[in-house]
Parts: structure tokens; C-alpha cells; sequence
């Protein structure tokens, strides 16, 4: 859904072109397919709910690399993003948060990667007991890891 | 309003405000306990939501400065190696703490006699004894008896669940012959008291939704107000009064509509942590205290202690389930923690084997250390890094030495215009030794225990979570603040319970011996109500 190009964005329609472009060099898919990119997980959506900070740094962001962005090699459009990093590091540092942030706690990702879909809580974590017999040697040497006495 | 005296006001409702409150609730004397923040609704900590790992970047930051709630009080860290981080409402800073449960350890008690450095304290760990086990019970804290790092004692509760970061880094510990033990934890392994048990949701330094966590608001509070005691929130303390004949005559505070209200009581406890009590104290001037109460000694807000820290994190090839469980609780190894003077530095150091964190963390904490990129090759370094770490902390003692100080900012004050604390701290150099000696043995430990690449974190700036020594106690008013059980040298119905009595800061976490050390003043009164001012 959020690769398509929408009238009623708040950008225009050759900006949300660069916008995928960005998303995708931000997160590729895996090389396997299993991990979806940044641009399969609902941007949009996230970019409504976030639209008052999220929208003024993205309009710089895609100002700057311009709308021919999405017509670049993929290792031009790294190059283009790393200088843009170099050049406006706290710009880029708040994009990229969001793009992630928006990224990690999607559904989808979080089942593909062993993590609860949806709030931690109540559904919870299992977790190994651990084996307690590894504890044989401390307590076979128990004499060398006395505590120190005080007098 | 000024005629109506409580018998027992304490300011702050956290880790020790709540133990006292709840000790005294026993006398039915009428006990009042001002805290200048809210109840937390679990319903609303992060972990009920989709976005809990972002919301622990905002409203429920460990650090008061980001969070910025109108709860808070601001600190300027600016001439400090350390941030202070806190949270201020009922249950204080066990709100947002990892509840990892070690006491301090016998031999803490006597740095000055056995190591020749700083001081000892007034009582011992033997004196503290009975109190550690009542303070385990209240709270609930699973562990497991036996370990030889420690004079028997028995948790309530069985140990929390290693899972396969404990397990994984047991074995590096068991390659190396060093001592290793699992956690005392203030988390409950199984359901205890009408709370149900821990369901391992990962993040408990932004709050536990399922109350599986033991944070006094859960855990003393509601006893403690069963019993009698009451308490007022959203009421910030700014003074302690004085009467003329030089008995503490109550506080002056601002309730939630900025109003000043003034509260007489026949007895003060401060339990305002490290750092919000020596800000009162220092801002209770007057004519006979100008530099202010409780100060003859000069040593209110001075001798200020955090541990000094650092972690180093494993990269293993197999799934280690790392964001899963308590985040601060698993193992720990005590391997360090006595002086060898062969490794260049006095006292020691407690390696806390520490979990890892959410996908979202592990993705932007990547990028800042430069270890997983964004573009080409994220997904495949992510992928080698999340749920396959472990982490070993490195706690350091931190030594009193009187430059390092929490004194009133001339300038930052909160939003009723009260002073803030200011800190002025420097890490010594027998700290940067130990903490170097650490960070070497903590990864040590995790490539015996498989880990094909160490990354390291040290020091750690925001790590201000421990806060202690700016009100020491000692037998001598020339050189400390309280006596060996909280009363203030120089006013004698004003008594401090929290972590500023401290006289060194031994190398584990602190609260388990703040708690157990106001249930014993707290003892100590009930036994001398009628000569408590003698
Ligand atoms: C992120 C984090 C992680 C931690 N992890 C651990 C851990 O794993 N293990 C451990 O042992 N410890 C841990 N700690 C430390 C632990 O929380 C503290 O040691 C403990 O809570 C201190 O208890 P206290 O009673 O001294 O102060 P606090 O619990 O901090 O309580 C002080 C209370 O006083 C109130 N107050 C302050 N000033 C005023 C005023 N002027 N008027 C009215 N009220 C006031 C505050 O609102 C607050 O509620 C952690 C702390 C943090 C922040």
C-alpha cells in the first residue's frame, strides 16, 4: 500500500517518488526476500499520525536530493543520502529515527524477526529456564569465592 | 492549616519513603508523606502499546531533563561525567528502575578498616541482616540461596528465569573458574501476593504494565495506606522550617496549583534520593544555617557517588533470545569485586550480566556506534546483531571524595521557581583504572563464552541512576550528617533515610540496602519513641 502514489498526499507526486526511493535505500529488502523494505510497511500512514515533525524534515530532506533521485543507480542514491548525512547530520539523524521507528514497529517486521506483533503486554515472552547445573563448579568452589569477612 | 501537626511527615514516596511509611505504620501515629509527583497507571506505561519502544525515548525517559514533565525538577549536569537519571512520583524512581536486587556486601560496611580508604560505616551488614530479609519479603524478590559471595540468606521467590543469555554467558564464566550467581532480582518468578508473576516483557526501565516488577508503588504503598498512612501527591517540598528552639518545625511546599502551604509536624524524614535531598536541605537556609540545614559538618551535598559503568556486548552466531526477559536482571559474577591491589586500583567492581534491547534500539543504536549501517547491508547486520547478544555491565565502587558535589544551581530552578540541583562530578582516576580493568574482563568473559565480536561502552554518561553519600552518616557531627540511625546531627527531629547516607557506595546496586537501612531507622524509632530527641 505504501509504494502507491496518492492526489491527496501532502507531497507532491514527483516528492513521493523520491520519498520511496528514499525509504528503499534507507532499509532494502534482504537479499532473501524474507525482510520487506522500508517502503512495504506503511510510511503513509505513519507519515499522518506524524505529519506536524515528520513532515517539515522530510520536505528538506527530499528538497535536497531532488526529484531525480528515483532515476539514480543505487549506489548513486547511497552517495547522494551520505552527503546529505555529512553535510545536515541532525536532519538526517531525525529522518532516519522515524523511517526506523516506523520501520521496527510494524507488524510484519516485528513477526518476521521473532518479536510480539502489537503491545508487549499482556501477551508477554517465553523464556528458557536456563540450566542450573552449570552452577557445579562455583559451588565446587565455593571455598575460593567466599565472601571477604569484614573483621 | 498551620495548627494541624502530623507526629511523622516524610518527603518522597519512593524506594525508602515507602519502607519508612510502612514500618511506621505500626505505631498508628498519624504519618503524612508529600511527594511532589503522581500515581503511575500501569495502563498506561509503554508495553500497552504498539510503539513501546519509542515511547521509552519520551514520556517515560530515565532522564528527568528529556521526559521534562511538569512533575520533574531539572538538574544541570554540565560539569559532570554523569547524568543524573530518576523518576519522581509514588514509588520514585523504582518506577523505572531494572530492579536488579544485590545487597551491599559485608565487607562494604569496612572499607577504612580493611582496604585503608574512605570510611567505615557506623553499623554492619549483620546489623542490616534482619532487614534485608523483611525488605526481600515485602517487596518479593527471587533469587537463589547458596551463593558463597554472601552470608546465607534465602529469597523468597526462585530465581528468575536465566534463559539462553544467562545460560550462554555461564559458560564463559565456567571456562574462566570465576564465581557466578543468578541475580537477586526485585521481580517476582511466580505469582506473590496478589500480584501475578513477571511475563517477561523485556523493558522495565519504562515502567512494568503487568506489575510483575517490584516498584514500592505496588508493593509498600498500598499497605502502608491500608494501615493509616496518608498520602499527598503533587506536593513539592521547598524548605524545612525551623522552631526557635531548633527542632524542625515542618515544611513549606507547593501543592498542584503553585499554591505555598506549610506543613508543621513534630518529626521531618527526607527521602528525596541522593540528589532532591541535600537540594532541600541546601535550600532550607536560615539565620543559624546559612549554609543551610543540618550542615555544621559542611558535608550536606558533598561526597556525591554514582557508579561509575561501562558495558561491553557479545555478538554470537546462535539466537540468544536477547530481547526477551528483565532487561538488568540474569547473572551476575562478583569474580572482582574484593581489592587486589596487583590491578592497580583499591576495591572492586560487580559484572552485571544484562540482556538486550528492541528491535528499534538495536537498529538506531547500531547506526550511532557505527556497527549496523542503514542502506546496503542493514538488513544483514541486523539481523546478525539482534536477539544474538549479550552484555556484560561493569559496576564500579565509586570512592567518596568531598569535590564531588550536588550544591543549587544560581540560575535553573523547577517550575515553582525552587532551585535546581546542580552537579559537579569527575570520575577518579582509581574509577577509569578499575572501570578499564572491567571492560577488559567483561570481554574476557563473553569471547570464552562464544562471542565472536566485543562491542564496548565505557564510560557510560547517562548512567546517574544510583545516587548516594551527599548526607553521610558517621559517628562524628564534624565530618557527617546523620548518626547510625538517620537522625541529623544538629536538629534532632530530622531524620534522612534515603540513598545520601551512604558512606561508601560498594560496587552493586543500591537499593536493596537503601530500603533495608530505612526499615532499620525506621526500627530504631519505633524502640526509642519516648527518648527519640535525647
Ligand atoms: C533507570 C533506572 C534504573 C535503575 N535500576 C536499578 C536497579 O536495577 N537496581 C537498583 O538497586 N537500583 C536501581 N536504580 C536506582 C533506584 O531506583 C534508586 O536507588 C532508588 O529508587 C532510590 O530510592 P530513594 O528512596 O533514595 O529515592 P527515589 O526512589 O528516587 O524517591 C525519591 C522521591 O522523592 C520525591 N521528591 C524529590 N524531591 C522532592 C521534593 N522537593 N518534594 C516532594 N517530593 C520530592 C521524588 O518525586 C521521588 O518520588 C535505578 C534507577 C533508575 C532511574
Amino acid at each position: 500500500m505504501s509504494s502507491i502514489i496518492t492526489s491527496d498526499h501532502p507531497l507532491s507526486v514527483p516528492r513521493q517518488k523520491s520519498l520511496n526511493a528514499l525509504l528503499d535505500t534507507l532499509i532494502p529488502a534482504s537479499s532473501d526476500g524474507n525482510m520487506p523494505s522500508a517502503t512495504d510497511v506503511g510510511f503513509e500512514l505513519y507519515l499522518q499520525t506524524q505529519a506536524d515533525e515528520l513532515l517539515p524534515i522530510l520536505r528538506k530532506i527530499l528538497e535536497d536530493i531532488g526529484d531525480d533521485f528515483p532515476d539514480q543507480t543505487r549506489e548513486a542514491q547511497q552517495d547522494i543520502i551520505r552527503h546529505f548525512s555529512a553535510t545536515n547530520g541532525e536532519v538526517f539523524q531525525a529522518v532516519l529515527t522515524r523511517v526506523y521507528d516506523c520501520y521496527y514497529q510494524n507488524d510484519a517486521v516485528r513477526r518476521k524477526i521473532g518479536v510480539v506483533a502489537g503491545p508487549l503486554f499482556p501477551q508477554g515472552n517465553t523464556l528458557e529456564p536456563g540450566d542450573l547445573s552449570l552452577l557445579d563448579p562455583v559451588i565446587a568452589h565455593s571455598d575460593q569465592h567466599e565472601y571477604r569477612k569484614p573483621d | 492549616m498551620s495548627e494541624d501537626i502530623v507526629d511523622i511527615l516524610i518527603v518522597g514516596a519512593g524506594a525508602s519513603g515507602a519502607a519508612f511509611a510502612w514500618s511506621m505504620a505500626d505505631t498508628r501515629m498519624r504519618i503524612v508523606c508529600l511527594d511532589q509527583g503522581d500515581w503511575t497507571n500501569p495502563a498506561d506505561y509503554p508495553s500497552n502499546a504498539t510503539n513501546w519502544e519509542s515511547q521509552s525515548f519520551g514520556p517515560y525517559h530515565i532522564d528527568p531533563n528529556v521526559r521534562g514533565l511538569d512533575t520533574d525538577y531539572p538538574v544541570n549536569n554540565e560539569e559532570s561525567d554523569v547524568t543524573v537519571v530518576n523518576f519522581n512520583g509514588v514509588g520514585g524512581s523504582t518506577i523505572l528502575y531494572g530492579a536488579h536486587f544485590p545487597r551491599l556486601h559485608p565487607s562494604d560496611f569496612r572499607v577504612n578498616t580493611l582496604d585503608g580508604v574512605a570510611d567505615d560505616w557506623p553499623l554492619s551488614y549483620d546489623t542490616l541482616d534482619p532487614y534485608f530479609a523483611l525488605n526481600d519479603r515485602v517487596m518479593g524478590v527471587s533469587g537463589l540461596a547458596g551463593d558463597p559471595m554472601y552470608p546465607p540468606k534465602q529469597p523468597p521467590l526462585p530465581p528468575l528465569p536465566m534463559g539462553l543469555v544467562g545460560e550462554t554467558v555461564a559458560r564463559g564464566f565456567n571456562k574462566l573458574g570465576w564465581h557466578w550467581w543468578p541475580s537477586d532480582s526485585a521481580i517476582i518468578s511466580q505469582p506473590y501476593e496478589g500480584r501475578d508473576k513477571c511475563l517477561n516483557l523485556g523493558p522495565c526501565l519504562s515502567g512494568c504494565a503487568q506489575g510483575g516488577k517490584s516498584s514500592t508503588d505496588i508493593t509498600y504503598w498500598p499497605e502502608a495506606i491500608r494501615r493509616g498512612v496518608e498520602l499527598r501527591t503533587r506536593c513539592r517540598v521547598k524548605e524545612i522550617t525551623l522552631r526557635d528552639d531548633g527542632f524542625a518545625d515542618g515544611v513549606v511546599y507547593f501543592d498542584a496549583d503553585g499554591n505555598e502551604c506549610f506543613q508543621r509536624a513534630e518529626v521531618v524524614v527526607m527521602a528525596c534520593n541522593g540528589v532532591g535531598t541535600p537540594r532541600i536541605l541546601l535550600n532550607s537556609k536560615s539565620e543559624n544555617y546559612p549554609d543551610g540545614l543540618a550542615n555544621s559538618s559542611g558535608m550536606v551535598g558533598r561526597n556525591l557517588m554514582f557508579h561509575p559503568c561501562g558495558f561491553a556486548q557479545g555478538i554470537f552466531e546462535e539466537r540468544l533470545d536477547s530481547h526477551k526477559g528483565p532487561a538488568a536482571c540474569c547473572i551476575l559474577s562478583k569474580q572482582f569485586y574484593e581489592t587486589d591491589l596487583e590491578r592497580g586500583f583499591v576495591r572492586g567492581y560487580n559484572m552485571q550480566v544484562t540482556r538486550g534491547s528492541g528491535p528499534l534500539t538495536t537498529a538506531m543504536t547500531g547506526y550511532l556506534s557505527g556497527t549496523i549501517p542503514w542502506g546496503e547491508g542493514h538488513q544483514e547486520a541486523f539481523a546478525k546483531r539482534f536477539d544474538h547478544v549479550a552484555s556484560v555491565g561493569i559496576i564500579c565502587e565509586d570512592l567518596p571524595e568531598a569535590h564531588n558535589t550536588v550544591t543549587l544551581d544560581p540560575e535553573l530552578t523547577d517550575s515553582d521557581g525552587i532551585p535546581a540541583p546542580k552537579i559537579t562530578y569527575r570520575y577518579s582516576k582509581n574509577s577509569l583504572d578499575m572501570l578499564s580493568h572491567g571492560m577488559d574482563r567483561a570481554e574476557e568473559a563473553l569471547r570464552a563464552a562464544g562471542a565472536s565480536e566485543v562491542v564496548r561502552s565505557a564510560p557510560l554518561a547517562q548512567s546517574g541512576w544510583h545516587l548516594l553519600g551527599t548526607a553521610r552518616m558517621g559517628n562524628d557531627p564534624e565530618t557527617s550528617v546523620v548518626n547510625s540511625w538517620g537522625r541529623s546531627h544538629d536538629v534532632k527531629n530530622l531524620f534522612i533515610i534515603d540513598g545520601s547516607i551512604f558512606v561508601t557506595s560498594g560496587a552493586v546496586n543500591p537499593t536493596s540496602t537503601i530500603q533495608a537501612l530505612s526499615l532499620y531507622i525506621a526500627d530504631n524509632m519505633k524502640k526509642n519513641l519516648t527518648s527519640l530527641f535525647d
